[in-house]
């Protein structure tokens, strides 16, 4: 759905690029997590593959159109969430909706129903100015599934936003996958990078690192361990042992075997630290 | 196509009526007019002032002292330059028969006034009612009223182009633009849908001037060509600002750099002699005046009319060549 091959991006049109060299695919109905540090050159992707920053060097497609001079159609089939949010402040929640919906030459979805979607429906009658950030946030993400696209581009969809929404746009995101969407997702959130993503490229000062499954990355960069805390005469002790080496399994064993147990759980290296260990940096 | 674009234009004109700027904007040039109305009116409300020959009676003269003043003058042709040369004086004569009002056309109500109280003395005092005609010297209006219609026409014209300014920086910094520009509305779309505005904002505005100034039976067709053909210089002056700014306080400055030496060319045209108005000629908004001009005095002729529109649309297609690109390239 996505062919990303030797990309080059520079804002000011010399070497000094915000994306360099890259190459990547992104197959139909698969989740791909775009993942980096702030200034990495997320956006910048994205943009080009959206076709609101032209091509400069390199190639891409989307949806089977060259991204080089991509036909206005080819928006009617794509859905783009942006980074930050951008309403008609004057406009209710409703009619931002509406007029946008109007603008697209293929089936849409109801305002009212993406509204409830999002938790907006009982301020969808009031201006958008006078929402908070985060529910401008999140009518920008609705929005931009109004003509239920079949390849979705999500800038930070979750960033800002409560744990309790987050978790509500997690599953709308989960459920349109199950439909089979293509969706590339930025974020340098990595808990909703492996809870969503088939696959994550890690990108860093604009260069690609690294594209595998979260857990593949796990299986080659997370040792696991697991820490365990037992009764030992009148004090507790605790271990931490590796349940990949075969002289930890044994130990571990003879505790279970043993020992009164009093806490055991599993450590998983998470996303982030593997980030941390494949590029020498950290996300934020 | 159609339908996207008075969807684009649609959008502008609901958030037109909800900014206060734009609606200060679309009613500001109307107070102006009624501004203009009421200091026009004024000259021609107060007096009923004559001019009139030896012919009329000095009973007719001190009749008609009681609403004005009266001056007595020699012979019809001091008559008939006395009333060319002030505009608030009306000419009478008696051949004999019947009273004949000679006036401006701009005096026509004066003029109906005067026949009334002309009659009303006759009836009074004759059996016979005598006759009143009126005859025209010319139709020649008050500087004021003549050259503020015209000028305020232009002014209009122009705030046609700063809704699109304002429009097109709002859709920049709250970024609505990128959300425009990732939809499947073209760019052509795009742009004719915002432009709509600056040219539905000037017709209401003119149309609604010249019938706040009541100018009579002008010719509306020919207020509206001229009007459509300066609009659309004036909108692409304002997509070049709005492209190229992106706060409100710099659109509305680059507004002010961009638009005095306009208005400026305008009052060129009022003000310098004969021989020095080809120093304006590179200036669309001079030809339009004149156009606005000649139809207000009811002299435009089509030909006219649209040998200065075609000069318009030929200085404005130079300008588009000029900006074109530009325009392009900040809509991204
Ligand atoms: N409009 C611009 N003009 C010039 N440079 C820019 C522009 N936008 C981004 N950059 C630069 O390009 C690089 C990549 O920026 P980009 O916005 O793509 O990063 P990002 O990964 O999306 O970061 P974030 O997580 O903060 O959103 C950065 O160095 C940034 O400073
Ligand atoms: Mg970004």
């Amino acid at each position: 759905m996505i062919n990303v091959e030797k990309l080059y991006y520079s804002y000011t049109k010399d070497n000094i690029f915000a994306v360099k060299d890259l190459s990547f695919q992104v197959k139909e109905g698969e989740v791909f997590g775009f993942l980096g540090p702030s200034g990495a050159g997320k956006s910048t992707t994205q943009g080009i593959l959206t076709g609101l920053l032209p091509m400069q060097q390199g190639k891409a497609d989307v949806a089977g159109f060259d991204m080089k001079k991509p036909p206005r159609e080819m928006f009617n089939r794509i859905g783009v969430s942006f980074e930050q949010s951008n309403v008609y402040e004057k406009l209710t929640a409703r009619e931002n909706l509406d007029f946008y919906k109007k603008l697209f030459d293929v089936p849409t979805l109801d305002s009212l129903e993406l509204l409830k979607l999002a938790g907006l429906d009982h301020v969808a009658d009031k201006k958008a100015g006078t929402f908070s950030k985060g529910m401008k946030h999140r009518l920008t993400f609705i929005r931009s599934m109004i003509n239920n696209p079949e390849v979705w581009f999500l800038d930070e969809p979750t960033t800002g936003l409560d744990p309790a929404i987050a978790s509500q746009i997690k599953d709308i995101i989960k459920d349109r996958h199950k439909e089979g969407r293509t969706i590339f997702l930025t974020t340098h959130n990595m808990f909703i990078a492996d809870e969503l993503c088939d696959r994550v490229g890690f990108i860093i000062d604009g260069v690609l690192k690294l594209i595998d499954s979260p857990r593949n990355l796990k299986l080659q960069y997370g040792e696991k361990f697991v820490d365990v805390e037992y009764r030992l005469d009148e004090s507790t002790k605790k271990e931490t042992l590796s349940i990949v080496k075969e002289e930890d399994r044994h130990r571990l064993n003879e505790i279970i075997n043993t020992r009164e147990i009093e806490l055991m759980h599993t450590k998983e290296a998470t996303l982030e630290e593997i980030f941390i260990k494949v590029t020498g940096r950290g996300l934020v | 196509m159609f339908s996207k674009i008075m969807r684009v234009a649609g959008i502008d004109i609901k958030i037109g009526f909800r900014e206060t700027t734009i609606l200060y904007i679309l009613i500001f040039p109307l107070i102006l007019a009624f501004i203009l109305k009421a200091l026009t009116a004024s000259n021609d409300i107060i007096s009923l002032n004559a001019v009139i020959d030896p012919s009329v009676p000095s009973q007719m003269e001190e009749y008609l002292e009681q609403y004005g003043k009266v001056e007595r003058v020699d012979s019809r042709e001091d008559m008939d330059e006395r009333v060319t040369k002030t505009d608030d004086y009306l000419g009478v004569f008696w051949n004999g028969e019947s009273y004949t009002i000679v006036q401006q056309g701009n005096e026509e109500d004066l003029g109906e006034v005067l026949e009334f109280v002309i009659n009303s003395m006759e009836t009074r005092n004759l059996d016979i009612p005598a006759e009143v005609r009126i005859s025209d010297v010319g139709w020649t209006l008050s500087p004021m009223k003549q050259y503020g219609g015209s000028l305020l026409v232009i002014f209009m014209s122009v705030m046609g182009g700063m809704v699109i300014v304002l429009n097109l920086i709002e859709e920049k910094t709250s970024n609505t633009l990128a959300a425009m520009n990732v939809s499947p509305v073209t760019r052509k779309e795009y742009v004719m849908g915002k432009s709509f505005i600056g040219f539905v904002v000037p017709i209401f505005h003119v149309i609604a001037t010249l019938l706040i100034l009541d100018y009579g039976d002008i010719d509306i067709l020919k207020v509206i060509v001229v009007t459509l053909s300066i609009a659309v210089i004036s909108v692409l002056i304002g997509f070049l600002i709005g492209v190229t700014n992106d706060d409100m306080m710099g659109g509305i400055a680059s507004m002010k750099a961009v638009f005095m030496p306009v208005l400026a060319s305008v009052f060129g045209a009022i003000f310098l002699s004969a021989k020095w108005q080809f120093l304006l000629y590179w200036s669309p908004f001079y030809w339009a005046f004149k156009s606005m001009d000649a139809i207000i005095l009811k002299q435009a002729t089509w030909g006219g009319i649209i040998v200065n529109t075609g000069i318009i649309l030929g200085l404005t297609g130079i300008v588009f060549l000029l900006l074109n690109k530009r325009i392009r390239e900040g809509l991204n």
